[in-house]
This record gives C-alpha cells, structure tokens and sequence, in this order.
C-alpha cells in the first residue's frame, strides 16, 4: 500500500512537473517543444488531481483535463475557458499562467536588454572610433586617477602605448609631470574645467598644447574621472609670433625714416640749419627720408597684396633674356660705382615665359642689386638663364662674387624681414626684398627660388618659372 | 655754450649728423661712430662726457656697447642717453645696472635730446 502510494506521488510529482512544464511552454512559446511534457501532463494532471482529492470521482473533470489536455485543444483560450468552470484547473491555470507571463516578461526584459547591450556597444565602438579619429590627444581616468581611455594622439604624444594603459596609474603611463598633477588635482578639488599651456619636447620637437582639463560626474553628482583633451596650438603661436614680430619689424622700419624727417623738420623750425645750402640738405633728406618711406609701405604692401591674392596680375608671354638685359641697365650705374661687372646673357627671343611684366623686373632688378651690394668693389655679378625643355622651365641664376651667406642663414634669406646679420654691416636692407622675390615667383607665377652660397666665395640666387606655350606648338 | 665732448652712436647716417649738429650748434665737441664697436674705441680714446647711442645696430648693438663701457674703470661712468625705435626694449633694473641716464624713443626731438643731455650733464640750458 505504502508502496503504491510513493510511485502514486512520485509519479504524480514528475507528471506535475510535466504539466506545468508543459503550460509554461504553452505560454511561453505556444507550442513549440509541447510534446516534450505532453504525456507527462495528461498523467501529472490527472495525478494531481487524484492527489489532491478534489473532484477525484468527478468524471468529467478527468475527462476535462484530457480534453484539455489534449494536443489538439491544448491552448491558452482553450484553457481558459475550461478554468472557469473548474476550481482546480483555474488554480492550476491562474498560477501558471502568473508564472508564464513572468518568464515572458523576463524573456522581454531579457531581449531589450541584449539590444540595448548591442546598442550600448555599438554606441561605445562609434564614441570610441571619434576619440581615436580626432587630432587632439584625449586621456580619460577614473576616480581612482587611472587610465580607462586614450586615444592614438595621446599616446604618440605622451609617449606611451594607449592599448596598454587601460586601468594603469595615470603617474605610470604619463610622464609627463605638470598633466598629470593637473589631472590629479582637477579630480581631487573637484574642479569642473581648467585650462593650462602645456609645452612637450618630443621625437616630433617642442610643441605648445592648449590642455582643458574637465572633471566628469555621475547621476549624484559625484566625480567618477576626469578628461583631459589636448589641443595642438603650436602653429597657431607661431603664426601669432609671426605676425607679433612682423608688426614690430615693420614699426621699427617705418619709424627709422620718419625719426630722420621728424628731427631735420624741428631743425629747420628750430633754425638750426645756418645757411641756405644747410637748409636745403635737410629738405633733401626729408625728401628722400619721405621716398625711403614711401617704398617701405609700397614693398610691405606689395608682399601683403601678393599673399592676400588682391594683386592685379597681366601675364604676357616675355623674354627673359630681353627682361634681364633691361634690369642690368638700371643697376648698371651703382655696379660701376663699385666697378663691378655684370655680365648678361644675350638678349635672344627664345624662351620666353608667362609672367608680369613690372613683377618680373622687379625680381630680376632686387636679385641684381642684392648681388652688387654684397660684392665687394672690384667683384663680378654673372647672370645666366638656361632653358630646361625636359621639364619645360626656364632658369634664371644671379652669381656673384661677394662675401656668401652663412649656412645657418641660407634656408631664411627668404623670409620676411630676416637679415644676415653678419652681412649687415655692408648693406642697408629692409628685409623684404628676397621675400618679395619669393611671393612673385612661387605665388604669383608658380615657379620656385633658390639659393647655394659660400661664405668669403660669393652666393648664387635663381628661379624658375613655367615656359610660355609657343604658338603653332604641338598641344 | 659749454665745452663738453659728445659721442653720438647710430647706424642711421641722417640721425648721427641730426644729432650732431644739434649739439655742435650749442656748443659740443661732437665724435661720430656708426656701430657699437667703433664707439667702445671712441669711448676710450676720447672719454666724451655723455654718449648718445641708438640701440638697434649691426656689429655691436647699444646694449652690448654699454656692457663693455661698464667694464673698463675708465670709461664706467660714462653717463648714456639711448634712442630706440623699439620702445623701452629694456628692464628698468637693467638700464639701472648699466647706468643708462635716459631713453628716447624714435620719432625724437633734438630739442628734447639736447634738453635731456644738458639736464645731465648739469649744463644751464641756454635759452
């Protein structure tokens, strides 16, 4: 007796289990997998019913439970129904039907939080990919003051490796002292955002950056790391420098000739000059102080309308040969005074270029009296101009014999303003004429300069520039 | 009208001749030098009582020239009036440290100039 009773609540137990299995799975997922717990449930249905003693003798609650039951029937509204008009089946209905739409709940949460999983991943990989495509170096720690994001500019920048330093001590990874102190102190004072100019010497040299660091807070406020985004200002000092010093060249320029018309100027109202021929040397200093002025801001605003592009230019096609021959006549007489040769190469037609004219001269005549007033007296200027048809340019070189450049100097006789200055003592100069050589050339015409020089031997200054396209030429 | 020797420093032939004739027309004894170098042996041969020197300058700035006036016991104290185009280029403690009397900056007037020299040399401006 005992005996049967355990098989009765064992199997009545497994059958139980079959059954509810079988209804989850019903609600679950309608009825994929049902036949899985299908016959445990008719047996564990009836078992439980036999079990609880309720209705045990009622035929047709058997005979309902098989009906429900049964595959064919076996549905949720099916169920439902019968639930109703049975006590133990609603029971069995509601309790399952709690359980049932809880694993489904969960099955939703479950899937919505897999996709914002995904989404969250994606949206990391894409945040990711910005930080690692963008120019500034960006490193990202925690409260703890360690490494959880650099990019690629960070770590060229810093000098370490960004792969590695995930979850490292910010003091280990950066050397650098004054970022790291202001990453430190940023999270510890809790302060929102700081800005500092921080200077590294590195394999790529000395670069300034523009370091803003700001402190990150989580929903209660709390500062959970730090950012720290730096931004290469390097060039953009340099071109403040640039523009710093041209401004303070051209003053210092401008206010050399005027010290000279303002001082001959108080000495005439003064009555200073004692006769009429003092007199009229200080007017003719004023005078040529004033032209001396004058061209000043014509170079300074030749070499600012060439680099603006406001320039009107005519090109033509010219001679260069015929161009060279004319510049050498207008210094022809300061060459003589330093009984200089100048030598021109003869002024044949061919190989002619597109360029201005006026421009043109004025590269031609600033080289030639360049080369007169570095030569020593007695020296000679050679001025040669070479077709190269291979490459299709013309080549022009001014040779002189006259005290050379420095090779420090070499590579910025061009720019604006500078001035060898162990050759100043034997000449006056702005500064601007090479400079303005330069911009006519590679900006205006597309050529290009260059200089080789000697010190004691004497320099050579060329450019090139494109050939015109003959007519009735092949195209 | 005074006696007194003058140095005038600059690389600016117009300035050097402005100056000195100012100060030859009220009665200086006026040397010239167009850079810093050929002042120092100036300074040395002469001893003038007052330089005027520009600052900018090609071989030896003012500056430097200074420095090397302030080193040689005989011409130490050699009292100095700088032109600059540039402004005060230079810190108050240094132009302290080099002794250098007073600063003016280009555009400048002779009249000033010659006031500010006499004004240091003690001399009754002759009006």
């Amino acid at each position: 007796m005992h005996q049967g009773k355990h098989i009765k609540i064992v199997t009545a137990a497994l059958a139980g289990f079959g059954l509810v299995v079988n209804m989850i799975m019903l609600f679950v997922s309608g009825t994929v997998a049902m036949s899985v717990g299908i016959c445990a449930g008719v047996v564990g249905f009836v078992s439980l019913c036999v079990l609880t003693g309720k209705n045990l003798k009622d035929s047709s609650a058997i005979e309902v439970a098989v009906r429900v039951l049964n595959e064919e029937e076996f549905n949720e509204s099916n169920l439902k129904k019968q639930a109703k008009s049975n006590v133990l089946l609603r029971s069995v209905y509601d309790f399952v039907s709690s359980f049932g739409s809880k694993i489904k709940e969960l099955e939703k949460k479950g899937k919505e939080c897999g996709l914002q999983l995904q989404l969250q991943q994606k949206e990391k990989h894409s945040v990711e990919a910005i930080l690692y495509s963008i120019n500034d170096a960006v490193v990202v720690s925690d409260d703890f003051d360690r490494v959880v994001l650099a990019n690629e500019a960070a770590g060229d920048l810093l000098g370490f490796d960004p792969a590695a330093s995930y979850l490292k001590d910010i003091h280990e990874v950066i050397k650098d002292a004054a970022l790291v102190d202001l990453v430190v102190k940023s999270r510890a004072g809790n302060i929102k955002h700081v800005k500092h100019e921080i200077s590294f010497d590195n394999e790529q040299g000395i670069s300034t950056h523009d370091c803003v660091v700001s402190c990150v807070y989580d929903d209660k406020g709390m500062v959970s790391g730090v950012v720290a985004v730096l931004h290469d200002v390097t060039r953009e000092k340099e071109v403040s420098q640039m523009k710093n010093d041209f401004v303070s060249h051209v003053s210092h320029e401008l206010k050399t000739p005027l010290a000279s018309i303002n001082a001959y100027a108080e000495m005439l109202v003064d009555g200073e000059a004692e006769d009429q021929e003092t007199v009229k040397e200080f007017c003719t200093i004023i005078q040529g102080q004033a032209q001396r002025l004058n061209r000043l801001i014509e170079e300074i605003l030749n070499i600012s309308r060439i680099e603006s592009g406001l320039i009107k230019v005519n090109k033509e096609p010219l001679s260069v040969a015929i161009l060279i021959q004319e510049s050498a006549q207008m210094i022809a007489s300061y060459a003589a005074e330093k009984n200089i040769s100048v030598s021109v190469p003869a002024p044949i037609i061919y190989g002619q270029v597109e360029a201005d004219r006026d421009m043109l001269s004025q590269v031609i005549i600033n080289l030639l009296s360049n080369a007169v007033k570095y030569t020593a007296a007695n020296g000679s200027v050679t001025v040669d101009c070479q077709v190269d048809d291979a490459d299709g340019l013309m080549r022009v070189t001014v040779a002189d014999t006259g005290v050379g450049i420095p090779p420090d100097d070499v590579d910025h006789v061009f720019d604006k303003f500078y001035r060898v200055e162990a050759n100043k003592k034997y000449a006056k100069g702005t500064g601007l004429g090479l400079n303005l050589v330069e911009q006519i050339v590679n900006k205006v015409h597309g050529g290009r300069v260059f200089v080789t020089s000697e010190v004691g031997k004497g320099s050579t200054f060329g450019f090139e520039l494109p050939m015109a396209v003959r007519e009735g030429a092949a195209v | 009208m005074t006696d007194k020797r003058a140095l005038v420093v600059d690389d600016e032939i117009h300035i050097v001749q402005v100056v000195a004739i100012k100060l030859r027309n009220n009665g200086y004894e006026v040397t010239t030098a167009e850079n810093g170098a050929v002042a120092l042996e100036h300074a040395k041969s002469i001893k003038p009582d007052i330089i005027v020197t520009d600052f900018q300058m090609p071989v030896m700035t003012g500056l430097e020239l200074i420095e090397n006036l302030r080193q040689d016991s005989e011409t130490a104290d050699i009292p100095v009036v700088m032109l600059t185009a540039r402004g005060f280029a230079i810190e108050d403690e240094k132009a302290k440290e080099l002794k250098i009397s007073a600063f003016l900056s280009k555009p400048f007037s002779p009249r000033e100039l010659l006031a500010k020299v006499e004004e240091i040399l003690g001399v009754e401006a002759a009006v």
